[in-house]
C-alpha cells in the first residue's frame, strides 16, 4: 500500500485509557513525524493525531487523473541526511533520487541556463551565455556552501536561552564562535554584510547576466512575500543552503513514490519504534490548566492526557486557535496574532498526455527537464511579479517553479495510459489578501491554472495541449485543506523578523511555548520551512531533555 | 611646503568640524579644508534667489547630539533651533472620515489634542498611539547608547572592543520580554509591517512611517526601515526642541556655529582649498596634496567625505589592497532622493483646511495612504521618478521671517523618490530635472492647488546635482545608505568599522561611518575621541 491511510485498528475510538501517553503530537506532518520518531525511539509513550484521512501534511502524494502527483511540495533535497540515519528511513522504504540536473532556467528567446550536480558542467553550461558568469560561478558556488555549512550548524542548533543562560547554552554559543571563527576573517564578514541584504545584490556581487542572476536569486523568494529587491531574501537563499551541500543552484532530489514516500517512511519509523498514529482525528483544543498542558480535546469530544503536547501546526494556530487565551496571555496573544503568515504561493498539478518539449532544451531536453524547471525571466520581472502581491493583486506573470517527477520516478505514473508525465508547479505571487474578491470567487482557480499553463505553453509549445487533469490550491485552499495560516508553506514568513532567536517569538524560540509542557516542532520553529524535518529533529531533543530533567 | 598639522580634514561638512574642534579642543594644530566658498558641506544656507535664502540640501536638524551642543557650546556660537510644531498630512477629498469635503490628519506636540485628533480616526488607534508612545520612548532610551559606540569587528580576537556589546546586551536582558520583542521587530521589520501591529489608520501608519524611508533607496514595506521610527522618539528625550526643527539661519547656522567653536579653539579652517589627494609613503597618510598644487604635511588626515570619494579617488592608487578596494566598490549609495526650494509670494494653502493657520508651521507630509507611499518606491526600483512622490514640506519662513522678504515665503520641499540611476529611455537628470520639479509642483497641487500661481522662483536639486555640489556620492545624503548589512559594524566596511582605515593615520570621520548620516555630529565626534585614544596609546 503506497499512500497511507492508517488501518482502522489504529484509528480505534477505543484506544488505550487517559494517562497511557507520555506526549501527543498534533499534526502528522513530516516534521511532527520526526519528533513522534525520535521521542519513541527514546521510550516516550507517543500518539500522534492527525486531523486528514492521511499523514504528511504538505509532504503527500496524492491521486489525480490516474497518475500520482507531489500534492504541494515536491522536492526533499533539504531533508538532513542525520534524520535519514538516525530513523533509519532507508530501510522503511524511503528512496531518494537525484537527477543530473539541478536547475533548468529557460528564457521565452528560447536560450537557458542550466545548472548541472557537476560545478565543471554548470560552468561548460555558463560560459555559453557569459564568460564573466562563468568564471565567477565556482568562487560563489564555494562561499554559499561554506555559508550554507555554517548556518547549517546553527540550523541544528538550539538557539541560546536569552532568559535564563546555562552552561551547555553558553558552551552552545561557544561553539558557535568557533563555527563562525572557522569560517574565517573574509567569509566571517562576508555572512554578517550578506544576511540581511537583497538577494538581487547577493547575486550580483558575482554574476552579471540577468536569467542567471534571476534563477539563483530564486531561492531567496520561493514561498516568502518578498521580491529580489527586498532586504533579508539573502538569508532566505543561505538557509535553503543550509545543511545540504546544494552549493549556489541548490540541491534536486525526489523521493521515489512522491514526498508521501517520505512521510510513510517516517510514520513506519516512528510505529516501529512504538509511536501509534491516528488519522480522521482531529484536535480541537490544547487543554490545560494552572499554565500546565493536560493533553487534548477532539472533535469527536474525546479528551485524551499527556504531560506533553507536541504541535506540528504553525504557531500562530497553535497559539491563538487551539490554546487557553487565559492561559496564553494578552501579551503573548498580540504577537501570535501578530505572527506574519503572508502566503502568496498556489500549486498547480498536471497530468500531461506526453512529455512537453521546451524550446529552450531542443536536443537533450529529457535530461535538463529533470530538475527543477525555474521560470524567472529576470530581476526585474521577478519583482514586477511581487509588486502586484503587495497591493493585494494576481502578478500577470507568474514566477514558477516546476518540475516533472514522473521522468525521474515511473512508479507515479504506473498503470496510467503510455507517455503520461505529472508536472508540478509551484506559482508565485497569488497574494493570500485579495485587493478585490476572495479565492472562492467563480473562476480564480481556473484563472491561476489558465494562466500558468499559457505561460508553461509559452516556453514549451503544445504543452497546453497535453495536459489531461489539472488541480489547482490556492492560498486559501492551503489554509483550509492544511491549516496552514494564511496559507503560508513555511508556516509564516522567514524574514529578518521571524528568524533564528527570534522564530517564532523572541523567548520562544527553544521548541517550548508559553503554556508548560507545550512545545512547537513545525516549520514555524527555528529553523523554519522547507522539508528539512529539522525543527522536528531539534524539538524532540530539548523535549527529551525536559524530561529528563523531571525525572 | 607649508607648515606641519597634527590633523587636516578633509571637508568642512558638519561632522568634519565636529572633529576639528575635538582635536583642536585637545590642543591639536588642526586644520581644516573645504572645497566651496560656503561652509557646511550638505548643511549650507544660500541666498539663490535675491533676497530668499534657503537650506538648500539638509533641512532640519534630526539628532544633533546634546553632548556636541554642550560640550562645544554652541548656543554661545550663534546656534539656535527653531521648534517645528507637528505634522500635518493634507488629503484629497473624500479620504477621510469627515463627510463631504477633505479631510487630513494633523498631529502636533500637544499630545492631547493630537489624541483628539487621531479619536476622530479610530478610537482603537488613539489608544494604540498612547501606548505606542509609551513604548517607543522606552526603546529610545535603550538604542540610544549604541550611537557612542565605536562597533566591534566580530571576527578579531581582541576581545576588548566587545565590551560595549555586552553592556549592551546587559541592559538588554533587563528589559521586559515583549520590549526586547519589540526592539527586534524595530531591527528587522518593515515599517509598515510594524506599524499595521498598532493602528488602521493608514494616513496615520502611511505619515509615520515616511520617517523610515528618508534618504533610503527602500519603500515603507520593506524589511529595516521599521528602525528609523525610534529617531523621532529619541529625539523627545532630549526634549523635542532642541533635537527636532529648524536652526536659525537655516541649516548653515549649524556648520556656522560648529566653526565658530572649532576657531575658537584654535583650529584653522581654509575655504576654497579643494583636496586632490591624499599623500601616502609606504603605509602611512603624511599629509593632502591641493588642486592648486600646494601639499600641506599632517600626522594625520581625517576625511570627512564619504568612503568612495576618500578610497577611489583621494587615495594614490595601489595603496589599498584589491580585496578592500572590492569592498569600498560593494558599499551602496543610490542616491534616492531630491528637493525643490521654492520662494513664493503667498502661502499655499490646501484645500483640505483653508487658510494659513498653525497648519502650515509644522511639517507638511504628503503622504495619503501606505500604497502611494510604496507606489512612489516602485517608480524607483525601475529607475524613474516618483510620479506621485512623497514630500516633506516645511515653510521656514514661519518660524523664522529672516528667510525672505517681509510677507514673501520660501519652501522647502525634500522629494522621495528620485533615483541616482535613471532608465536609459529618460535620459540624464539634466534632461529630467525641470520634469521632476513639474511632478513635484503637480503633487503638491492635487493637495493645495494655489501653488501653481504663487511660485516666484524653483530650485531643483536631483541627485546628480547634490553630487555635483557637495560630492557626495550618486547624491546619497548619508554617505551611502543606511541599509542593514551598511550599518554598525559593516559601516562602511566589514572589519573597517572602527573610524581608522587599512592606510596608517589616515582616518574616516563622516557619514559613511557608524551611525550613519544625518546632522548628528555622532560620526565626527566619535572618530576624534578614537584618534585621541590611538594617540594616547602611542603616548604611553
Amino acid at each position: 500500500m503506497s499512500i497511507a491511510t492508517a488501518p482502522e485498528t489504529e484509528t480505534g475510538t477505543y484506544g488505550r485509557r487517559h494517562g497511557d501517553y507520555d506526549v501527543i503530537v498534533v499534526g502528522g506532518g513530516h516534521n511532527a513525524l520526526v519528533t513522534a520518531a525520535y521521542l519513541a525511539k527514546a521510550g516516550q509513550r507517543v500518539l500522534v493525531l492527525e486531523r486528514r484521512e492521511r499523514i504528511g501534511g504538505a509532504a503527500e502524494t496524492s491521486e489525480l487523473g490516474g497518475a500520482r502527483v507531489p500534492r504541494l511540495a515536491h522536492t526533499i533535497g533539504r531533508l538532513r541526511p542525520s534524520i535519514v540515519r538516525d530513523l533509519d528511513l532507508k530501510s522503511h522504504g524511503l528512496r531518494l533520487l537525484a537527477p543530473d540536473a539541478r536547475v533548468f532556467a529557460p528564457s521565452p528567446d528560447g536560450r537557458a541556463v542550466t545548472f548541472w550536480v557537476d560545478q565543471a558542467r554548470t560552468v561548460e553550461a555558463l560560459r555559453a551565455v557569459s564568460a564573466h558568469d562563468a568564471h565567477a560561478y565556482p568562487d560563489f558556488d564555494r562561499l554559499v556552501r561554506s555559508l550554507g555549512r555554517f548556518l547549517g550548524e546553527i540550523a541544528a542548533q538550539t538557539p541560546p536561552d536569552i532568559h535564563a543562560p546555562r552552561l551547555d547554552d553558553a558552551l552552545a554559543g561557544l561553539k558557535l564562535g568557533r563555527t563562525f571563527r572557522g569560517l574565517g576573517k573574509h567569509d566571517g564578514r562576508t555572512i554578517t554584510r550578506v544576511l540581511p541584504m537583497a538577494v538581487a545584490d547577493f547575486v550580483a556581487e558575482a554574476f552579471e547576466t540577468d536569467p542567471v542572476q534571476a534563477a539563483l536569486a530564486w531561492r531567496g523568494v520561493q514561498y516568502c512575500s518578498l521580491g529580489p529587491w527586498s532586504a533579508g531574501s539573502a538569508a532566505v537563499l543561505l538557509f535553503d543552503a543550509a545543511g545540504n551541500d546544494g552549493g549556489a543552484a541548490g540541491q534536486t532530489v525526489f523521493a521515489e513514490g512522491g514526498p508521501g514516500a517520505l512521510s510513510e517512511a517516517l510514520a513506519s519509523a516512528a510505529r516501529a519504534a512504538g509511536a501509534e498514529i491516528r488519522c480522521r482525528a482531529e484536535v480541537t483544543a490544547i487543554t490545560s490548566r494552572d499554565g500546565r498542558v493536560t493533553g487534548v480535546a477532539l472533535s469527536s469530544g474525546d479528551e485524551i492526557a499527556a504531560a506533553a503536547v507536541v504541535s506540528g501546526l504553525d504557531p500562530k494556530r497553535t497559539l491563538a486557535g487551539l490554546s487557553d487565551p487565559v492561559a496564553v496571555g494578552p501579551s503573548m496573544l498580540w504577537r501570535a496574532g501578530n505572527y506574519r503568515t503572508p502566503g502568496v504561493v498556489s500549486k498547480v498539478n498536471l497530468v500531461l498526455g506526453g512529455l512537453p518539449r521546451f524550446t529552450a532544451a531542443a536536443g537533450d531536453d529529457e535530461t535538463r527537464l529533470r530538475g527543477r524547471i525555474v521560470v524567472a525571466p529576470g530581476i526585474d520581472p521577478m519583482e514586477r511579479a511581487f509588486d502586484a502581491s503587495k497591493y493585494g493583486r494576481v502578478s500577470d506573470q507568474f514566477i514558477l517553479e516546476a518540475t516533472i517527477p514522473s521522468l525521474v520516478d515511473p512508479s507515479l505514473v504506473d498503470g496510467a495510459a503510455p507517455g503520461t508525465h505529472v508536472m508540478s508547479v509551484i506559482a508565485q505571487y497569488t497574494p493570500y489578501k485579495l485587493r478585490d474578491g476572495s479565492w472562492d470567487d467563480e473562476g480564480r482557480h481556473d484563472a491561476v491554472a489558465d494562466a500558468v499553463v499559457a505561460q508553461l505553453d509559452a516556453l514549451a509549445p503544445g504543452l497546453a495541449g497535453l495536459v489531461r487533469e489539472r488541480e489547482v490550491l490556492t492560498p486559501l485552499d492551503l489554509e483550509r485543506e492544511y491549516g496552514l495560516s494564511g496559507g503560508h508553506p513555511l508556516h509564516g514568513e522567514p524574514g529578518l523578523d521571524q528568524f533564528f532567536l527570534w522564530r517564532p517569538f523572541l523567548g520562544h524560540a527553544r521548541y517550548r511555548l508559553p503554556i508548560e509542557g507545550l512545545y512547537l516542532a513545525g516549520s514555524g520553529a527555528h529553523p523554519g520551512g522547507g522539508v528539512t524535518g529539522q525543527p522536528g529533529q531539534n524539538a524532540a531533543r530539548e523535549i527529551l531533555s525536559d524530561t529528563k530533567r523531571r525525572r | 611646503m607649508g607648515q606641519r598639522y597634527d590633523a587636516v580634514i578633509i571637508g568642512g561638512g558638519h561632522n568634519g568640524l565636529v572633529s576639528a574642534a575635538y582635536l583642536a579642543r585637545a590642543g591639536l594644530r588642526t586644520l581644516v579644508l573645504e572645497q566651496r566658498h560656503v561652509l557646511g558641506g550638505a548643511a549650507v544656507t544660500e541666498e539663490l534667489y535675491p533676497g530668499f535664502r534657503f537650506s538648500v540640501f539638509s533641512y532640519v536638524v534630526s539628532l544633533l547630539r546634546p553632548e556636541i551642543i554642550r560640550e562645544l557650546d554652541l548656543p554661545r556660537h550663534g546656534l539656535d533651533i527653531l521648534p517645528l510644531d507637528g505634522t500635518f498630512t493634507p488629503l484629497r477629498p473624500g479620504d477621510g472620515p469627515a463627510k463631504g469635503g477633505g479631510d487630513y490628519l494633523w498631529r502636533v506636540n500637544d499630545h492631547g489634542r493630537t489624541i483628539r485628533e487621531l479619536r476622530r480616526w479610530s478610537a482603537t488607534d488613539a489608544e494604540a498611539y498612547e501606548e505606542y508612545g509609551q513604548l517607543m520612548v522606552e526603546m529610545a532610551r535603550f538604542i540610544k547608547p549604541i550611537l557612542g559606540i565605536t562597533p566591534p569587528d566580530l571576527t578579531s580576537l581582541d576581545p576588548r572592543p566587545l565590551l560595549p556589546l555586552a553592556s549592551l546586551a546587559r541592559s538588554f536582558q533587563q528589559l521586559p520580554e515583549r520590549q526586547q520583542a519589540v526592539f527586534v521587530q524595530l531591527m528587522t521589520m518593515s515599517a509598515a509591517d510594524f506599524l499595521d501591529q498598532w493602528f488602521e489608520t493608514d494616513p496615520l501608519k502611511a505619515t509615520m512611517s515616511a520617517s523610515g524611508i528618508i534618504g533610503t533607496y527602500q519603500g515603507v514595506r520593506s524589511p529595516g526601515t521599521a528602525y528609523v521610527l525610534l529617531h523621532h522618539y529619541m529625539g523627545e528625550i532630549d526634549g523635542a526642541f532642541r533635537a527636532w526643527g529648524i536652526p536659525k539661519g537655516g541649516t548653515g547656522g549649524i556648520s556656522n556655529a560648529i566653526g565658530s567653536a572649532a576657531r575658537a579653539l584654535g583650529a584653522e579652517i581654509r575655504m576654497e582649498a579643494p583636496v586632490a589627494r591624499i599623500i601616502v609613503k609606504n603605509g602611512r597618510a603624511t599629509g593632502v596634496a591641493l588642486e592648486n598644487g600646494e601639499e600641506i604635511e599632517a600626522t594625520n588626515v581625517l576625511s570627512s567625505v564619504d568612503a568612495r570619494q576618500t578610497f577611489l579617488s583621494l587615495v594614490e592608487p595601489g595603496s589599498l589592497d584589491s580585496e578592500f578596494e572590492d569592498e569600498v566598490r560593494r558599499f551602496k549609495f543610490r542616491g534616492s532622493s531630491g528637493k525643490v526650494n521654492l520662494a513664493v509670494d503667498r502661502l499655499p494653502d490646501f484645500t483640505s483646511l483653508p487658510g494659513f493657520g498653525e497648519h502650515l508651521r509644522g511639517a507638511i507630509s504628503f503622504s495619503p495612504s501606505l500604497d502611494e507611499m510604496e507606489g512612489a518606491y516602485d517608480d524607483a526600483k525601475y529607475n524613474r521618478f516618483s510620479r506621485k512622490p512623497y514630500i516633506d514640506m516645511i515653510i521656514p519662513t514661519l518660524v523664522d521671517p529672516s528667510m525672505a522678504p517681509p510677507g514673501k515665503h520660501v519652501i522647502s520641499c525634500f522629494v522621495q523618490y528620485a533615483p541616482y540611476k535613471l532608465a536609459p529611455e529618460l535620459g540624464s537628470w539634466d534632461d529630467q530635472r525641470e520634469a521632476f520639479g513639474d511632478a513635484v509642483v503637480d503633487r503638491i497641487a492635487e493637495f493645495a492647488p494655489n501653488i501653481r500661481d504663487i511660485i516666484l522662483f524653483r530650485n531643483v536639486q536631483t541627485p546628480l546635482d547634490i553630487e555635483r555640489t557637495t560630492g557626495l556620492s550618486e547624491g546619497n545624503i548619508f554617505q551611502g545608505e543606511l541599509s542593514l548589512e551598511q550599518l554598525f559594524f559593516n559601516r562602511p566596511v566589514p572589519g573597517y568599522a572602527r573610524f581608522k582605515t587599512p592606510i596608517r593615520d589616515l582616518w574616516l570621520c563622516g557619514s559613511s561611518t557608524h551611525p550613519g548620516g544625518g546632522i548628528m555630529g555622532a560620526n565626527g565626534r566619535i572618530a576624534a575621541m578614537e584618534l585621541l585614544r590611538s594617540r594616547g596609546r602611542k603616548a604611553a
